[in-house]
């Protein structure tokens, strides 16, 4: 049975059936389990859920020996930024464990942390910054876009037998929509096609699935047929589906709210460069965050970031462009 | 000079033959190093065997050790198995991380060696979260990690130790203060000379001990682990060890003296415990612990050199 | 600053924390993001920094309106970067948590807790490099001394005997955790100023509602460190009157201030009416007018003046222009 819930009630919701599931998952973070009447601590005691002293390096370390003790430690960080002061932790420790030692060990554990907010926190909270550890191999990463793909992806990131980062958008934390009840899993390296269409391939990630949908939408009307794609989780990262879909569409636009150097969109694009050149019919398009850091001021702010005008200009250019020769490469 | 008559002599046996093992390993090692057999940056503790050995022969299987750059000497202590060690260092699959770790990377699980960082400092609040786990589990098992008094001067030592005390975990930082982090004196790095020191402000038991003396870290260490299995929480001890080796294998060594053979007879644990044991008469002189340590390790290299090169990813990997 | 202008200025800072505070209920949306304010920590910061000189530097964190007011910045220009406009301190890149005003003093902030500690400790590297006597102040919470950079930071200022004095404010919370649930020595109920001894530092621990308290021991400090006697830790007891921040909602749920931590998150409004009943500024006040120091009616004209500025300061911020969308790619490299 589904019912309506926000996506930050998803995410919560998640974490307390596996809490609930598993008895070695424990929940610490600075803002968590603060006070008696915290629903984890009255569900799962004081031990399983605690707050949290403001040291990331700590935290973020003591789960990481937590979970190759065998516990499944949720870390939750808030904002994305502060696990920047712990970067060795989150890049360079439990991460490497499994491999280094052959196998031999495991260390599941999953740092939870918001990103995204552009809504006037200036230039250290606001980052879209999953560029930075989707690359890092045994590290993996999840982008959730829905209340539904929140929670689900939220309970097999406990579940997963590696680090995870569990980046969820500042901007959809109130947004609404529907969320299995029971036990929900939404498995890793799969993209979800969230409107099917012919003629241009989409790819977006987290609060910009959103403008693609809304820029789909608005392109319907002109004829143009977008499907969009949302990875949710972009290491690993569903490349086939895109590549499947650029296939049949040889089309390919992105979307992303970093910037570009940073962007998962520019490790696409150069995916499909690599393996789907055939299909394309035009030039790849990115619509990314421009070059700066966020502003305060709303103006600035929205300069530079990716909106719906935007994203339906860039569809725009590759379904208005042809690369001369194609019929060659094609043929090849 | 020793205290070393608290201490029964049966113990005191064991860890004599425990630092024999290490040191007759680390020293084919360095050999193996300059053959080009074992690869990589080696840091050997030669000098710090009684550390390892008075504390480590404390422990169970199910008590989580953790340890840095310079971490041969744990691992054997805890109980890592000599061939499987040796191999991995020589990047063998038969060894203890199939060849995956090398030597900075060492883990053993079976045996409650949860492994070694070439980051300074860097698994320290892990050993918190093993601690932590252990509580939750309802267990009376500690964690135990091993550091430098290089690590001391970063954050997350100060993180970890407000977080131990004000969770009372049963963790035990024991720290080695050889007095140079790499190529630095201690003043260089800081105006307190103790570790103990700084841990000052936290109220956590803090001891510093003669880490040559075997007897007085093995004493001292119960005490502290007695304490943190009844759950009384955290403590640090540190001890004062001489590197009598230069930080890595190759390294010229020229930024500070030499030991004298006068000195060496002070700061190496194994001859000082063997002077104290001849003196107290519960060694005769017919031991074998040195030939046994080295015919051991012999068989060990044998192994090691007859387990193959990995040819792929291991099998879990995949 | 004589102690009429110390008093002076922590009217002012105040009047215009107040006036932060009432903009998101006469004007909402106009301030955005997040905003932390120094109501409480007056007589700390302004004591404080009556004990520096031109040429001497300052450093804090995401609360940092106070230090700016006290350093003679021109609050229209601060309320502007608070509203994002074009005529802002900063010309709205930065708002509420990221002020600074070099020409000052007022190297900056770091809207990450702890992290502007070590940036301190630079700026008082280089005081000593350029050889010219000048110190630094080094303000932050007592969550921010759980952060790795501050151990890393006393222990290199006290190494270098850095010219530097760390000016813990103890407000007794980080956000909704109080000091005794993240501290092993709050929980063991020492002051966190024992921190010092782990860096062979002094510390002390002094009521930071006092601002000639603070004024003389941080002037203290500051002559050691000018002296080349190094680094001093000053914790210093405030109390926050306000919230941590305003709320935090995504656009378009209007902003506004909740009530303090105590009584939202433990119910103890006695421990908020206490601290009310403590205020520094009427306190100090109350002490300049009994021992004769300040008339009253000196004293209501600061307190009218400081209105008036603060009202000019609203009206010019209001008035100010958006700055240009595309100015967003300025300024990204130097
Ligand atoms: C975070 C980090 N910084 C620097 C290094 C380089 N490094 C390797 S060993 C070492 C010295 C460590 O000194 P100490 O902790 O006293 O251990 P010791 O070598 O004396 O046993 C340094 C600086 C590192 N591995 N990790
Ligand atoms: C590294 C980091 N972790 C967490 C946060 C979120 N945060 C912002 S302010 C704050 C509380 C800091 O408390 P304290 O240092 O006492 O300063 P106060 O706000 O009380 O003045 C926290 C946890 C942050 N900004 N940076
Ligand atoms: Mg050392
Ligand atoms: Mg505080």
């Amino acid at each position: 049975m589904a019912r309506e819930i926000t996506y930050i009630a998803a995410i919560m919701e998640g974490i307390h059936q596996e809490m609930a599931r598993d008895d070695d998952v424990l929940l610490i973070g600075q803002s968590v389990g603060g006070s008696p009447e915290d629903p984890f601590v009255a569900a799962f005691g004081p031990d399983r859920v605690r707050v949290t002293p403001i040291s990331e390096t700590a935290e973020i370390g003591m789960a990481a020996g937590a979970a190759l003790a065998g516990k499944r430690p949720v870390v939750d960080c808030t904002m994305a930024e502060f696990l920047l002061v712990a970067m060795d932790q989150v890049v360079n420790e439990a991460n490497r464990f499994h491999y280094m030692s052959g196998g031999r060990v495991t260390a599941p554990l999953v740092l939870k942390a918001g990103y995204g907010f552009t809504a006037g926190w200036a230039g250290q909270h606001t980052g879209s910054i999953y560029g930075m550890f989707m690359g890092v191999p045994g590290l993996k990463v999840a982008l959730p876009s829905t209340p539904a793909d929140a929670k689900g992806l939220m309970a097999t990131a406990i579940r997963d037998d590696n680090p995870v980062l569990f980046l969820h958008h500042y901007l959809l934390t109130l947004e609404a929509g529907d969320v299995p009840e029971g036990e929900h899993l939404v498995p890793f390296g799969q993209a979800a096609v969230v409107r099917p269409g012919h003629d241009v391939t989409l790819v977006a990630t987290g609060w910009t699935v959103h403008r693609a949908l809304e820029a789909a939408e608005e392109l319907a009307a002109e004829g143009v047929s977008v499907e969009v794609i949302d990875p949710r989780t972009i290491a690993p990262l569903d490349v086939d589906t895109i590549l499947a879909s650029v296939e049949r569409t040889g089309r390919l636009a992105l979307v992303d709210q970093a910037t570009k150097h940073a962007s998962v969109s520019a490790i696409i694009a150069a995916e499909v460069a690599e393996a789907g050149f055939a299909s394309l019919r035009a030039p790849i398009v990115q619509v990314t965050a421009l070059d700066a850091p966020i502003a305060y001021a709303k103006p600035m702010e929205d300069f530079v970031l990716p909106d719906v005008g935007k994203i339906v200009a860039g569809v725009r250019r590759v379904v208005d462009a042809t690369v001369s020769g194609h019929n060659t490469a094609a043929a090849r | 000079m020793t205290t070393a008559v608290s201490v029964d002599t049966q113990v005191l046996r064991d860890l004599l033959a425990t630092m024999w093992r290490i040191r007759a390993f680390e020293e084919r090692v360095g050999a193996l190093k300059r053959a080009d057999e074992v690869h990589g940056l080696i840091h050997l503790s030669i000098g710090g065997e009684g550390v390892a050995a008075a504390v480590c022969r404390q422990l169970r299987d199910d008590d989580a050790v953790y340890s840095g750059h310079r971490a041969h000497g744990h691992a054997v202590a805890k109980g890592a198995p000599l061939g499987r060690a040796m191999a991995e260092l020589m990047g063998r699959g038969g060894g203890l991380c199939q060849g995956m770790g090398g030597s900075m990377h060492l883990v053993d699980v079976a045996h409650g060696f949860l492994g070694a960082t070439g980051v300074v400092g860097g698994n320290i609040p892990l050993a918190l979260g093993s601690a932590l786990a252990a509580r939750q589990q309802g267990s009376d098992a500690v964690a135990v990690v091993f550091f430098g008094d290089g690590a001391v001067q970063a954050g997350l030592f100060t993180e970890s130790v407000n977080l131990a005390t004000l969770w009372r975990l049963p963790v035990l930082l024991v720290c080695e203060n050889n007095g140079f982090a790499e190529f630095t004196p201690r003043s260089a790095h800081t105006t307190v000379e103790r570790v103990s020191d700084v841990v000052a402000p936290y109220p956590l038991p803090r001891q510093t001990v003669d880490g040559n003396e075997v007897a007085d870290v093995w004493t001292a260490f119960s005490g502290l682990l007695a304490r943190a299995r009844r759950g009384e929480g955290p403590a640090l001890l540190e001890c004062l060890t001489h590197r009598l080796r230069g930080h890595y294998e190759g390294d010229p060594d020229r930024y500070r003296e030499a030991v004298s053979a006068e000195d060496r007879q002070r700061k190496d644990p194994i001859l000082r415990l063997q002077r104290a044991g001849h003196e107290a008469g519960w060694l005769t002189g017919s031991e074998s612990f040195e030939s046994d340590a080295r015919a051991e390790v012999e068989e060990a290299v044998t192994w090691a050199r007859s387990s193959p090169f990995p040819s792929s990813v291991p099998e879990e990997l995949r | 600053m004589d102690r009429t202008a110390m008093y002076r200025a922590m009217v002012r800072i105040r009047e215009f924390e107040e006036r932060v505070k009432r903009t998101f209920a006469e004007h909402p949306g106009v301030i955005r993001g997040h905003t932390h304010l120094a109501d409480g920590a007056e007589a700390s910061i302004v004591g404080s920094i009556a004990a520096i000189r031109p040429g001497d530097h300052v450093m804090a964190t995401y609360r940092c309106h106070g230090y700016p007011i006290a350093l003679g910045s021109d609050t229209t220009a601060m309320m502007a970067e608070i509203y994002g406009r074009a005529n802002g301190l900063c010309g709205g890149y930065g708002g509420s948590m990221h002020l600074a005003d070099p020409e000052r003093g007022f190297l900056g902030t770091s809207g990450i807790v702890g992290q502007s500690i070590p940036q301190a400790t630079g700026a008082a590297y280089a005081a000593q490099v350029r050889g010219a006597g000048d110190v630094v102040l080094c303000f932050f919470g007592d969550g921010a001394s759980k952060q790795g950079a501050f151990h890393e930071s006393l222990n290199i200022a006290s190494l270098w005997k850095l010219p530097i004095v760390f000016v813990m404010e103890n407000n007794s919370y980080s956000v909704s955790v109080r000091v005794e649930q993240e501290d092993a020595n709050a929980a063991a109920g020492e002051p966190l100023a024992t921190k010092a001894v782990a860096y062979s530092m002094p510390g002390v621990t002094i009521d930071g509602g006092d601002p000639d308290l603070v004024h003389t021991t941080v002037a203290e400090a500051v002559a050691r460190a000018r002296a080349g006697e190094g680094p001093t830790l000053v914790e210093s007891l405030v109390y926050r009157l306000s919230a941590h921040g305003n709320s935090i909602a995504p656009p378009g749920v209007p902003l506004h201030y909740p009530e303090h931590e105590a009584v939202t998150v433990f119910g103890d409004v006695a421990e908020y009416e206490a601290a009310l009943r403590g205020d520094p500024v009427p306190r100090f006040r109350g002490a300049l007018v009994t021992s004769g120091a300040l008339d009253a009616a000196t004293a209501d004209a600061i307190a009218a003046e400081a209105a008036d500025e603060m009202q000019r300061a609203v009206d010019g911020a209001l008035a100010g222009p958006d700055p240009d969308p595309a100015d967003a790619l300025r300024f990204v490299v130097a």
